[in-house]
């Protein structure tokens, strides 16, 4: 059958000749309309560019989130035409959002025409995400009629809508436009018939429009996809929720004007309403809250005046040149930045923690700590004039970007600050910053994994393989390595619509800390939201959007260990043991503290304590502040993979020459010298790779700052590799070796996921040192603090105490007649500190019950029977079990399981009827005789595994000690004999798995055990993994076998041949005397053997990835 | 008082992956995947019940995962419990996974309580091939003695064994378990031996009371689960009967019968099965099933002498029957229908009346019923089902008011390819020829656009046409739905065109 197909002669072929009328796409939903829209804003304003429209306006449903991303877009592409000097871009963008309403209203565009339009339009979004719950909108149409002001309306109303054009016609006369569309739905030609109709009813002009949801067709399957995970349906039964059609994409101006032949006026309202807007959001000029300064003087003057005496205070009335000139530099630049209020704001937050009584400690990070403005504010602790830090890596002049102070706060107390903030300014002034949670790859998979029809195990399967959460890309190794054929075509579907959707926005969340404040109201720059925590209002920009705009950020966060500190400065305190602070004897360098850390002791010091830093100590023996610094740099990423670790070593410890590559002449051979002196040769720091770029490889300080970007924002887009061949080319053409140059490239690629400055190396090195000299010096009060600041860090409770036993401290049992919530200290009987444990050690049991319980022993001096600490302190006997479960009454000569047989008879609490007279009275039991039950003695060996199961720790001894015969009869050496057998010499070895760990690439599986004299580090290899995979992941009691390495400096590894898992003999401990039948395990033994620390998301990020893998 | 325990696991019965691969079963606690059951297999890779999914995956990469399903689980119980009845009527469902049977005055009908065990074991081992058996004192003590001691064990006292098994035999929380094992009383005999007030001062009386449960020293039984049978009429002839007529007239009696009896309960059948059993052994069905519940007896008659005139094979009395029997097996709740004011029934239970009898004559799959399916495609808007399994007809779109239809009445399968004449890219038809003659369209709307379902084209390749469809009307008025398929050199650089429909 053959069908003939000619081209009419008589239609006539409008397009061809004419010159079509410019159009404006002016109802375009980018991908923060969650779920509907499928192009990312960028994308569309790319589009409109290529297709030559008039102009672009971009409308998400109730939200301006995407907004900033399309402005910065179209802002790029004007800088990219005036670089090569062709005429800018006639696209107009335009924003607004498009209000949904929750009473039947047809959906409304709204663009403000003005600022104060835009102030309105952020109200009205404002009034509605408050008054819904989180993450939606509510609003109603009389809410709109209220913010009327300076906003152009485009109602996507149906032939039935005249009421509400009526109303709205009259409310805001010529503002209002009815949006038609030609959707190819058949009766298209009818219906816009209709539509002329209602307009000529209404007086309201038509206004043509398609409705965009992508950029083009080809993104109707991503589009099909997004409507499905929104609807909870697969795509084979999705039936007509999808869209009929792929035509709802950015159409070319010839296209619309063909399908509006009837009714071209409706193409000329687009250009018209266009032309009535004048805002753009570069008009949303910021005013930050101006700070009180006292009568009579200037922020700026005021900032000048504080610091410069705060100078002549540290180093004298006659200021040294250096220090007058960085100052009169950083003056000069906030003066014209207008930044003063900036830094008083800073500095007014970090009065206020340090005013607190007691005071919240806080240190600035990050490249603040360039700024000798931040350092004289006490906002930073490391003096620039000393380290030679330059203020221009903090801010600079042709960065056009305003400044980012980060301040740490103790953990436990940053709420407190955030609260001042929002009390300070008020929420209408005050907002946290929106973190966009974008699709990562896990949860792309497992989306549109359930959207194709995959199960959700196959999904798991695939996800499974991804290794860690940050992964940025779906390498199809993945797919395979889950045991999928790549080539498949439902797995290659899968493939093509993850890398579609990964990166897309998901939903809206708030920043860890990051507050941006006005001085007019916030919520006329920006809409806020609540947050899911209480307390907590957020606005819908992020940091990028606030960068790009010029909204200033204060960064408030929270550190563990500064609370940790905190609590080991006011023991010390109160056992007389000094005032101190964080400036704690640090110019002294001291030598004890040093060979401490050169000794890889570093169990809870901040920073360096994990597993590849305390391998690192030895071999880098810091001796002085800038080794800590280089210590805590080195270990990271961006050096590992720049392979810059070892060269580092090997030229420090004198093996290696120091020299710097240079260039071949006439540049100035030396020009490294300069920029790399103080890590001999080797490029350490973020800033360091950017000097390198600029100064070996002549990047602009342009580029060098695009590079900066693009290692900043390194999750958000691949750009990495772009800078690639210009880096590389460009030092080889200055005649460094093609080798060199790799490798620079390498680790700047390495800082883009986790690299360090070195001002913020610096200020964490100052709190290495703090952390080092406690712990140095009274261990007690270290052990104390850390375990009264957990969760932080990286050890469980257990090591944490078996770490302070081992530095000659007594350590006490949890007790009703000592101890309190907190751990403590005693003096023993020659005065030695102890640390006695507290009931927070114990799970489950409350801070109200301990409170109770001290109260109580306050009063009467000494519990002296079960029966009195319930009635005295009023404990429920869920308490009072927890206690004997914990073997908590050994005071009263009552072993754990005769104090547990005893609470299980006592009553609970007293009747309050009763308990005033009887406070007066002896105590009388009222329990009477009861036969002897004549439970059996508990073995020792239970008792360990019930502290393991109560307090996830045991100071009578190590389960290991039990199992020691069997093992020894089996040739099975203890930690501290393997570690101190002959380097070559295979042996076998077996303890509890302290952490499972597989960095980098994953070439090999790192695996810490323990036994009751000490632990050793096992090294698998990846091949060997996959043979003894079960052991290795489901062991809690591990044997190994293998060849013992140990290093120049000491270090010890057992390099794995062989993993077998021994857990069973954990059960041995518990064996009842019947059959076997049931086996008490360690229940929670496995968490003592996986710490797993619950971090604050900031902290992940720049604390060196420690993880039990999967 | 003999009573007997079997355990059951029953991650064995649902085992479609490959016989090799580690079958776990999973279930989603608080948004994380975790293991229900395991297979004997992946327990001996020392996973188990509670581990994470992914904490499994890790440790065994290749892993047959399946949905755990306890409502299955329980069905499948219940069947079992069903085959049970052949070696006593009291049998009790102790959930997730035993059985109990009350064998009280059972066991000497199978030689005695040692064979009718072996007996029980090579029953169950038909359908599974992890079942635990023991024969205890009380219902606690058998389903102790079957979850603890291991299978193959032989024990010479019950007392004695019972004492030696941990507390966890009683069944308790798991609380009190650790709190007694904390105390040193680890088994059963170490609770015994000691004296019971303080046992009870601690624990409560519960424990004291399942000791004695346990140990026989307190009475106890199980509470038979209730079985629903399916309804069953039968009579028997003491002089078989050589006429079908005859045996037919029996089963209009037992029509009847049922009809009585269905009533007296509210419900009505779904499927009726008339039996007969002639003498020498030979049975012959004759089935029925209705679209809704009913228990008229006339038309059951009427459907099952439709049965019976459209048999293939017609029923040979032989030298006649023995024994005729009706059985209703699937039976629904059925109300009593609302008689129409002016006399009749409603017109809905007459179609059902049609579209069975039909349905019985012709096979089931003759007379079929238009049912609307969600979607843009149009010939795969609406599907064609069996009548008879239909529950309830299906509401369709409602046309909207004041516009005209934008289906045809008529579709053809496959559309036919007609020539056109139209405008690019994407005008409408001017004129065409379809069945060798001319049309000159006069008017039309269009075009509708439907694109193709991408999912169900290969990635990598064309996603399938879209579909431009018009509604025409030609110059003597005939009007026609006719599609461009393919968009005009996007996807093909010469569209063909079809005409898919006809409208009235």
């Amino acid at each position: 059958m053959s069908t003939a197909f000619s081209h009419d002669e008589k239609a006539h072929k409008q397009d061809a000749v004419r010159v079509t009328e410019p159009f404006a796409e002016l109802v375009a939903a980018s991908n923060y309309s969650f779920l509907r829209g499928a192009s990312h804003p960028a994308d569309l304003v790319a589009r409109a560019l290529e297709l030559g429209l008039a102009g672009i306006g971009i409308a998400d449903r109730n939200t301006v989130a995407g907004v900033v991303r399309a402005h910065i877009a179209l802002r790029d592409a004007h800088k990219a035409a005036a670089e090569i000097g062709v005429p800018p871009p006639a696209l107009r963008l335009v924003v607004g959002a498009r209000l949904v309403f929750a009473d039947g209203t047809p959906d409304i565009i709204a663009y403000p025409a003005t600022r104060h339009g835009w102030g309105r339009l952020t109200r009205l979004l404002t009034l509605g995400n408050l008054r819904a719950n989180k993450g939606d909108c509510t609003l109603h149409l009389a809410d709109l009629l209220e913010h009327l002001d300076d906003l152009l309306l485009i109602v996507m109303a149906a032939p039935t809508d005249a009421p509400v054009l009526h109303t709205l016609h009259a409310a805001a006369p010529n503002r209002v436009w009815i949006g038609a569309t030609m959707p190819r739905q058949g009766a298209d030609r009818r219906r816009l018939a209709r539509m002329m109709r209602l307009a000529e009813a209404t007086g309201v002009p038509l206004l043509a429009t398609n409705d965009v949801l992508y950029a083009a067709p080809e993104q109707r399957p991503l589009h099909d996809v997004l409507t499905c995970i929104g609807a909870g349906c697969t795509i084979a039964n999705a039936g007509r929720r999808l869209e009929a059609n792929a035509e709802r994409h950015i159409k070319p101006p010839a296209e619309m004007a063909r399908l509006f032949a009837d009714f071209p006026q409706a193409i000329a309202q687009t250009t018209a309403l266009l032309a009535r807007i004048a805002f753009t959001l570069d008009d949303l000029r910021y005013q930050y809250p101006l700070e009180p300064v006292p009568e009579g003087w200037e922020a700026q003057a005021w900032l000048e005046h504080m610091v410069t005496e705060a100078a002549r205070d540290r180093y004298g009335r006659e200021l040294p040149a250096k220090v007058r000139k960085m100052l009169d530099d950083e003056f000069a630049l906030i003066a014209k930045q207008k930044y003063a209020c900036y830094f008083l704001t800073v500095h007014d937050l970090v009065r206020f923690a340090r005013t607190r009584d007691p005071p919240i400690l806080c240190q600035g990070r990050g490249s603040a700590a360039n700024s000798i403005v931040c350092f004289l504010l006490g906002v930073t602790s490391v003096d620039p004039v000393t380290h030679d830090l330059l203020f221009s890596r903090f801010v600079s002049e042709e960065r056009a970007e305003p400044p980012d102070i980060d301040v740490d706060f103790e953990h436990e107390r940053r709420e407190e600050v955030i609260q001042y903030i929002y009390q300070r300014y008020g929420r209408h002034r005050a907002g946290i910053a929106a973190t966009v949670i974008h699709y990562r790859p896990r949860s792309a998979v497992r989306e549109v994994g359930k959207v194709l029809g995959f199960s959700e195990d196959v999904t798991a399967r695939l996800t499974s393989t991804i290794w860690g959460s940050f992964s940025s890309s779906m390498a199809e190794q993945r797919y395979a390595e889950a045991g999928f054929d790549p080539d498949n075509p439902d797995i290659v579907r899968l493939r093509d619509l993850v890398d579609q959707i990964l990166h897309f926005p998901r939903h809206l969340s708030q920043h860890v800390g990051g507050f941006v404040l006005t001085e007019d109201r916030l919520d006329e720059t920006v809409p806020i939201h609540n947050a899911a925590m209480e307390d907590r209002t957020f606005i819908e920009w992020d940091k990028d959007d606030i960068d790009a705009l010029g909204l200033m950020k204060v960064d408030v966060l929270a550190l563990g260990m500064l609370t940790c500190i905190r609590k080991a400065f006011a023991l010390m305190r109160q056992h007389d043991l000094g005032e101190h602070d964080l400036t704690v004897d640090l110019e002294a360098d001291d030598p004890a503290v040093y060979d401490m850390l050169c000794r890889g002791d570093s169990i809870g010091v901040f920073q360096v304590e994990s597993r590849a830093q305390m391998n690192m100590l030895p071999r880098l023996r810091p001796r002085t502040l800038y080794d800590l610094t280089v210590q805590v740099a080195i270990v990271r990423p961006g050096p590992i993979e720049g392979d810059m670790v070892h060269p580092y070593l090997r030229r420090r410890s004198g093996i290696d020459p120091v020299e710097y590559p240079s260039p071949a002449p006439p540049h100035d051979p030396d020009e490294l010298k300069t920029l790399l002196g103080q890590t001999y040769g080797v490029p350490l720091f973020q800033e360091q790779a950017m000097k390198l770029a600029i100064v070996a490889a002549d990047f602009t300080p342009g580029e060098a700052n695009h590079l900066r970007r693009a290692m900043a924002t390194f999750r958000n887009v691949g750009t990495m590799h772009n800078f690639r061949e210009k880096l590389v080319k460009g030092m080889t053409a200055r005649g460094y070796t093609a080798e060199f140059a790799e490798r620079c490239f390498k680790q700047i690629e390495g800082f883009g996921s986790y690299g360090f400055p070195e001002s913020h190396a610096l200020s964490f090195a100052r709190l290495v040192y703090v952390s080092s000299w406690i712990k140095c010096h009274q261990p007690a009060v270290f052990a104390c603090a850390l375990l009264n600041s957990q969760p932080m860090g990286f050890y469980a409770p257990a090591q944490i105490v078996r770490d302070v036993r081992e530095h000659q401290v007594e350590v006490r049992p949890i007790d009703i007649n000592a101890s309190g919530w907190d751990n403590a200290l005693e003096r023993d009987g020659h005065g030695r500190l102890a640390l006695r444990l507290g009931y927070r050690q114990m799970d489950s049991f409350r801070n109200a019950w301990a409170e109770a319980l001290v109260a109580a022993r306050a009063e009467i001096g000494r519990f002296t029977s079960v029966e009195m600490l319930a009635r005295r302190a009023d404990l429920p006997s869920a308490a009072l079990r927890l206690l004997a479960d914990a073997d908590a009454f050994g005071s009263l000569g009552l072993s754990r399981r005769q104090a547990l047989w005893e609470v299980r008879r006592t009553p609970s609490g007293e009747l309050p009827l009763f308990a005033a007279a009887r406070a007066r009275e002896p105590l009388v039991s009222e329990l009477g005789d009861e036969p002897d039950m004549q439970l059996p003695i508990m073995p020792a060996s239970e008792e360990v595994v019930t502290d393991y199961q109560t307090l996830r720790l045991s100071l009578k001894d190590h389960p290991m000690t039990f199992l020691r015969a069997g093992l020894r009869e089996d040739g099975v050496l203890s930690c501290e004999d393997t570690n101190n057998s002959k380097a070559g010499k295979t042996v076998r070895t077996a303890g509890i798995v302290l952490v499972r760990q597989r960095p980098g690439k994953g070439n090999a599986i790192f695996v810490t055990i323990e036994d009751e004299t000490g632990i050793t580090n096992i090294v698998l290899w990846a091949r060997l993994f996959e043979r003894y995979r079960r052991a290795v992941m489901a062991s809690r009691l591990m044997q190994v076998e293998g060849v013992l390495q140990r290093s120049r400096e000491g270090v010890v590894h057992l390099m794995a041949n062989r993993v077998v898992d021994r857990s069973d003999l954990l059960a041995t401990l518990t064996a009842t005397r019947g059959d076997g039948a049931i086996t008490p395990p360690l229940a929670r033994g496995d968490e003592v053997a996986r710490p797993v620390p619950s971090r604050h998301p900031r902290d992940a990020r720049v604390l060196p990835k420690s993880r039990d893998f999967h | 008082m003999r009573q007997k325990t079997t355990g059951e696991q029953n991650s064995a019965g649902r085992d479609d992956a490959p016989a090799d691969t580690p079958l776990v079963l999973v279930e989603k606690v608080r948004g994380a995947m975790r293991i229900a059951a395991t297979c004997r297999q992946a327990a001996s890779l020392g996973l188990s019940a509670g581990l994470a999914l992914a904490d499994a995956r890790a440790q065994v990469p290749v892993l047959s995962v399946t949905d755990h399903d306890p409502a299955a689980d329980l069905a499948w119980l219940e069947r079992l419990a069903d085959l049970c009845d052949r070696f006593t009527p009291l049998v009790a469902i102790d959930a997730p996974d035993a059985l109990a049977l009350d064998i009280t005055g059972c066991a000497h009908l199978f030689g005695g309580e040692a064979r009718l065990l072996a007996e029980v074991s090579r029953f169950l081992a038909r359908w599974s091939d992890d079942v635990r058996l023991a024969c205890g004192d009380t219902p606690e003590a058998a389903q102790a003695l079957a979850r603890f001691v291991p299978a193959g064990v032989s024990f010479e006292s019950e007392d004695a064994t019972l004492r030696r098994l941990p507390v966890a035999a009683l069944r308790i929380e798991e609380e009190t378990q650790t709190a007694l094992i904390r105390a040193g009383l680890k088994t059963i005999g170490d609770l015994a031996m000691r004296p019971s007030a303080p046992l009870a001062a601690r624990f409560g009386a519960d424990l004291v009371d399942s000791l004695d449960r346990l140990l026989g020293s307190a009475d106890s039984r199980i509470t038979p689960r209730r079985a629903a049978p399916a309804l069953r009429f039968e009579r028997r002839f003491a002089e078989p009967i050589a006429r079908t007529e005859a045996a037919m007239a029996a089963i209009g009696e037992l029509a009847e019968e049922a009809a009585v009896e269905l009533e007296q309960r509210g419900m009505g059948g779904r499927r009726f099965i008339a039996r007969f059993f002639r003498s020498d052994g030979r049975t012959y069905d004759l089935a029925t099933e209705s679209s809704l519940p009913m228990r008229d007896p006339d038309v059951l008659m009427r459907l099952l002498n439709e049965r019976l005139a459209a048999l293939a094979d017609p029923v040979d009395p032989g030298f006649g029957f023995d024994m005729i029997r009706l059985a209703v097996p699937r039976i629904e709740p059925l109300t009593p229908a609302q008689l129409q004011l002016e006399g009749g029934t409603i017109a809905q239970e007459a179609m059902a009346e049609l579209v069975d009898r039909l349905s019985t004559r012709l096979g089931r799959g003759a007379i079929r019923r238009f049912q609307p399916h969600d979607s843009h495609v149009p010939e795969q808007a609406a599907l064609t089902l069996p009548a008879v399994d239909l529950p309830a007809p299906a509401a369709w779109d409602a046309p909207q008011q004041g516009e005209p239809p934008s289906r045809p009445i008529h579709l053809f399968d496959p559309p036919q390819p007609i020539e056109v004449i139209a405008e690019v890219p994407d005008g409408p038809p001017h004129r065409f020829r379809w069945r060798r003659s001319q049309h000159h369209v006069v008017r039309f709307e269009g075009p509708e656009r439907i694109a193709a379902q991408w999912w169900k084209h290969a990635p990598g390749k064309s996603p399938g046409l879209t579909r431009d469809y018009y509604r025409v009307e030609d110059a003597r008025g005939r009007r026609f739905w006719i599609f461009r398929h393919g968009l005009y050199e996007t996807e093909r650089p010469d569209p063909r065109w079809y005409v898919h429909g006809l409208f009235a």
